[in-house]
């Protein structure tokens, strides 16, 4: 467990590693900015990858225009909005929560919050308290009190 | 001069489909004939019935299987799917790489559970078992009716191609070959308790009698469902190259919506078989798990997933299904609508804090996440239907929705054992979860500490398995403790002994250390990936997570089915060497990436290469951590069921009940 969190630990402090070391090939910062908003886009021609993890042809022009866009000054919201303007709102990963969208959204909470109820409902319902077993007549109970005399002479 | 006949040994095997198709009416139609003709002795027609038509529908697929192994490319089907160079075992499991044959083996799994449903019901519910045959017959009536009408395997191609168009590359596969399978294992499965069910409606039969057989065969079904969807992911995670295992595809929606009523199923029968409850909201849930996985086998073969257009193409394939699901569904909720109240609790649920109240929390929070997940997964179809606007809703809408609801569920999962039936008492309770939870907050703020700046479902998730392994634990070292002490056995033999006795307790509980060891591990490769892409020439290092990693260069490499570029990676320390490929396949000539992974319990280096510019390759690296928790949980998850389902005391229970 020890071992697990140092490693865990390394992990989190991986962007601190020295990448000075001659022969040693580090990543642009450039390349990681581009990637965070390709992670954002998805790739049009494929099934439900975005341009980041994708390998197609058009992800990686896709990819080329981020860097671009980003090398000329631009900032991350400017390039969503440059390719929202393109291809429309299906180029989002994450589709946008106002406007039509709202159904979308909105329809899980409503869908809990009615099952809920319903459930509450059904166990209220269910908690009347059952009505006690009918009691023994009194003639009965006088048979009762007759046999027990009778089981302790 | 004598004439020898040759053998078509597939025009044999279509002629075995058409024969199936017509006795599967008859084995449906057997029991209503007898009740019209009061000729009782005619409902035994539909046990006939099921042994024939799992014997022909299985000549069919051998017939299909001997096309595919000798190269018959006067099968359409063959021709589209199989290629004279692909490996053996990837000409069988080109069987279901296409869609035809999808379906057929659908049809033949099906065939196959009525058999052995056929078989157990002789002395398990000898009275009903025409009935339930009837209900089976009338689905293998309607799947055939679909696979020899509209989608048909034996078709027969002229002039005859010389060679096939191959197998999809990324269908060439282990991992693929059995995935389909197990799946439809997992989907039809299901059809069982639905059949049950109907026959209980139809014919007002008491479901003390029934119960027990339907929640083992729920738990089968759930089981290779389980197993199919993360063989899905896991052929995902090594073979498409984009270091993840689940991308909430709707072609993945849509095996994960009968999953989760299905988990819901489970859970709510138990409660039915040992309090008397919720009857007709278990018959409610086998009827949707069933719709759900019909639904799912029908998004993702009718192609109205990739495009509502590509379903209009073919309106009488896409018709037929919707016609067949609407038959379906009417038959079976108006069924449980007229007849539902035959069928209704005998108990009450008597108090909020009970067992059975949490199975119900258990229930909402399932069946809300499937709704979730339908909704996510038919919005973008809905909207290009009605407003002809294309949204896309993928990953980051469903982990924001669905997360929280399951980790929910698991918050319920880890208290509800606990729990006692009836009624509990809230203090002994809290003196119960008292030392749990010190040590689930101790380790939530431990994780806190190490991983700051952490998302919040990072410590919510490890108190969650901390405080559920603890009882777990307790209880089952309580547990051994006392037999021990009782029978002056040593610990450990009491402890196998507690957990074979009560196999269906010990099982369950199995099933959740599963649970929890996976969601440790989809914790931690969710939050906790490393990535970076780094362009190389050989004899250059990079840097991931805290591994160095050093290009050795490419080697050309020549196979049967396919061509490859591998690279050669060195991990500095350790000496692994990790092989990633660029894969052409010659016919069908994109090329697909084979990545490499070096697995330990710690975490995957995952590396996935392409070519670069001149000289250099383009290296994509994940570290992953704890990916392998995740199937060494869903693998305990399994453990789990097969020992709650080799539980011989309920067997005999359930025998008994039936007598």
């Amino acid at each position: 467990m020890i071992r697990a969190g140092l490693v865990l630990a390394g992990l989190l402090l991986f962007g601190a590693v020295d990448a000075g070391e001659p022969g040693l090939v580090a990543e642009d910062p450039d390349h990681r900015q581009m990637l965070e908003v390709a992670k954002q886009l998805r790739c049009a021609v494929c099934q439900n990858q975005s341009v980041a993890e994708s390998n197609s042809g058009l992800a990686e022009d896709m990819r080329a225009v981020i860097t671009e866009k980003l090398a000329e000054g631009e900032s991350e919201q400017a390039v969503l909005d440059y390719f929202v303007a393109r291809y429309g709102g299906y180029i989002l990963m994450k589709p946008e929560s106002q406007g039509k969208n709202w159904l979308l959204w909105w329809s899980p909470l409503v869908v809990l919050l009615l099952v809920l109820g319903l459930g509450y409902r059904f166990l209220r319902g269910q908690r009347v308290v059952p009505p006690a077993p009918p009691g023994l007549s009194d003639a009965e109970r006088a048979a009762v009190a007759r046999a027990r005399a009778g089981l302790e002479e | 001069m004598l004439m020898v006949p040759t053998v078509h040994w597939i025009e044999f095997g279509h002629f075995c489909a058409v024969l199936a198709l017509l006795v599967a009416w008859a084995q449906g139609m057997a029991p209503i004939l007898a009740r019209l003709f009061r000729r009782p002795a005619w409902a035994g027609l539909s046990i006939t019935g099921a042994y024939l038509c799992a014997i022909l529908v299985s000549l069919g697929a051998a017939s299909l299987v001997h096309a595919f192994v000798s190269d018959n490319f006067s099968v359409a089907y063959v021709a589209q799917n199989s290629n004279s160079m692909l490996p053996l075992l990837y000409k069988v499991s080109a069987l279901w790489g296409g869609h035809e044959g999808s379906l057929y083996l659908w049809a033949l799994v099906l065939c196959l559970y009525t058999a052995l449903l056929a078989w157990r019901g002789r002395t398990a519910f000898p009275g009903h078992r025409p009935l339930v045959l009837a209900v089976q017959g009338w689905l293998v009536f309607g799947f055939l009716g679909l696979i020899l009408f509209l989608s048909n395997p034996f078709e027969r191609l002229l002039p005859v191609p010389l060679d096939g168009r191959d197998l999809n590359p990324l269908l060439q596969d282990p991992g693929m070959a059995i995935h389909p399978p197990m799946l439809y294992l997992g989907y039809v499965g299901f059809s069982v308790p639905f059949a049950f069910a109907l026959a209980a409606l139809i014919s007002r039969w008491p479901s003390v009698e029934w119960i027990g057989h339907v929640r083992r065969w729920a738990l089968i079904a759930w089981m290779f469902l389980t197993t199919g969807i993360v063989l899905g992911g896991w052929w995902a995670y090594y073979e498409l190259g984009w270091g993840g295992y689940w991308a909430w595809d709707p072609v993945e929606n849509a095996s994960f919506m009968p999953w989760l009523t299905g988990t819901a199923l489970v859970h709510s029968l138990a409660v039915q078989e040992n309090r008397r409850l919720l009857h007709g909201w278990n018959l409610f849930l086998i009827i949707t798990t069933f719709a759900l996985s019909l639904l799912g086998t029908f998004l993702v073969r009718s192609g109205v997933l990739s495009s509502v257009h590509a379903f209009a193409v073919d309106p009488g394939r896409g018709g037929y299904i919707l016609a067949f699901m609407a038959v379906v569904l009417c038959v079976s909720f108006g069924l449980l609508f007229l007849r539902g109240g035959h069928q209704s609790a005998d108990e009450r649920i008597l108090a909020l804090l009970s067992r059975e109240s949490l199975f119900l929390g258990n229930n909402v929070l399932f069946v809300v996440a499937c709704l979730t997940v339908f909704i996510g997964t038919l919005y973008p179809l809905f909207l290009d239907l009605t407003m002809e606007e294309k949204i896309t809703v993928a990953a980051p809408y469903f982990n924001a929705v669905v997360i929280p609801l399951l980790l929910l569920a698991v918050t319920l999962m880890a208290v509800g054992p606990s729990v006692p039936w009836r009624k509990a008492r809230p203090d002994r309770l809290l003196r119960k979860f008292r030392w749990p939870a010190v040590a689930a907050v101790i380790a939530g703020l431990l994780i806190l500490a190490l991983a700051w700046p952490a998302p919040l479902v990072a410590p919510i998730a490890v108190m969650l398995v901390v405080f559920g392994a603890w009882l777990i634990v307790s209880d089952l070292w309580a547990d051994a403790g006392r037999r021990a002490q009782g029978k002056g056995e040593f610990r450990a033999v009491a402890l196998v002994r507690v957990v074979l006795g009560k196999r269906r307790h010990y099982g369950g509980m199995l099933t959740h250390m599963g649970v929890l060891v996976a969601v440790i591990g989809l914790t931690a490769a969710g939050l906790f990936k490393q990535s970076v892409s780094v362009s190389l020439v050989a004899g250059q290092s990079f840097v991931v997570g805290s591994e160095e990693l050093r290009f050795d260069g490419v080697r050309l490499l020549k196979k049967d089915n396919y061509e490859a570029v591998r690279g050669e990676f060195v991990v500095a320390g350790g000496g692994v060497i990790l092989r990633p490929e660029q894969r052409r396949y010659p016919v069908q000539t994109a090329p697909t990436t084979e990545a490499a992974i070096d697995s330990t319990l710690l975490r995957d280096l995952y590396l996935v290469l392409s070519p670069g510019e001149d000289e250099s390759w383009n290296v994509r690296a994940y570290v992953n951590p704890l990916v392998q928790w995740i199937w060494i949980g869903v693998a305990l998850m399994v453990a789990g069921v097969l020992l709650g389902l080799s539980d011989r005391g309920t067997r005999r229970k359930t025998r008994a009940a039936a007598a």
